[in-house]
């Protein structure tokens, strides 16, 4: 085939780099067989009027009201605000730049420490670039 | 009524969607999306198992799953901004060690 025939066009290459992403495409076909063969009785669904964000809110704080049914998730509520925080804790932590910066510094100078203002000094490259390419 | 197993195929569906991106990207953002995906598959059939039993607790715990995936999301962010102070990059195939 000549260049010209080829042209540019972008090409299919099949190999093994493919395997990855057929196994995903496989896993859904096995998973959607599976399911499409399982049989399910007629869902019991909630009453007709019952007030579902109530209920979700009475879960969550263990009272005993309303009219759907549902479990305690009140421990579940304490252990996710210890999550949180911990992951809030850790975001901080890892976003800190260097040993000195301190949380204030990172919110008034966009977190940007002296060595690695990569982001300002790229734009400033870009326009003197650009400004260079018009003399 | 739709059925559970529509439910159940729209999950597969999103869950290997994730899992599809997460074997072929190499990007660290496109990780995390694809990571959010399959956390959202399994809150489809949270909530489609809490209509099918007539029970308000898959929903909940989906609630909860979505608080997760925000600290995961928050964690993993703080992840990339140092893979890419690191590495002026966020390929993950770049990061082969546990320290640099």
């Amino acid at each position: 085939m000549s260049d010209a025939d080829s042209g540019s066009r972008p090409r299919l290459k099949l190999g093994g780099h493919l395997a990855p992403g057929l196994a995903a495409v496989a896993l859904f076909g096995v998973l959607a067989l599976v399911f499409l063969r399982a049989s399910f009785g007629e869902a019991a669904g909630f009453e007709q009027g019952a007030s579902i964000t109530a209920a979700i809110g009475y879960a969550m704080f263990d009272i005993d009201a309303g009219a759907v049914p549902g479990e305690s998730m009140l421990v579940a509520f304490e252990i996710i605000d210890l999550v949180l925080v911990a992951a809030l804790a850790g975001a901080v932590m890892l976003a800190r730049t260097g040993a000195g910066a301190s949380v204030v510094t990172a919110l008034t100078d966009g977190g940007r420490d002296s060595e690695s203002a990569t982001i300002a000094d790229s734009v400033r490259e870009l326009r003197d670039t650009l400004r260079g390419g018009e003399e | 009524m739709v059925p559970p197993q529509y439910y159940l195929v729209l999950a597969a569906a999103v869950f290997c969607i994730g899992v599809f991106g997460l074997l072929t990207r190499k990007n660290a953002l496109l990780f995390l999306m694809s990571v959010e995906l399959m956390l959202n598959a399994a809150n489809i059939n949270l909530v489609a198992f809490s209509y099918y039993w007539g029970n308000v607790t898959g929903q909940t715990f989906g609630l909860f799953t979505m608080a997760l995936a925000a600290a995961e999301v928050a964690v993993g962010i703080g992840i990339i901004l140092v893979l890419y102070r690191n590495f002026k990059d966020v390929d993950v195939t770049e990061a082969a060690t546990m320290r640099w």
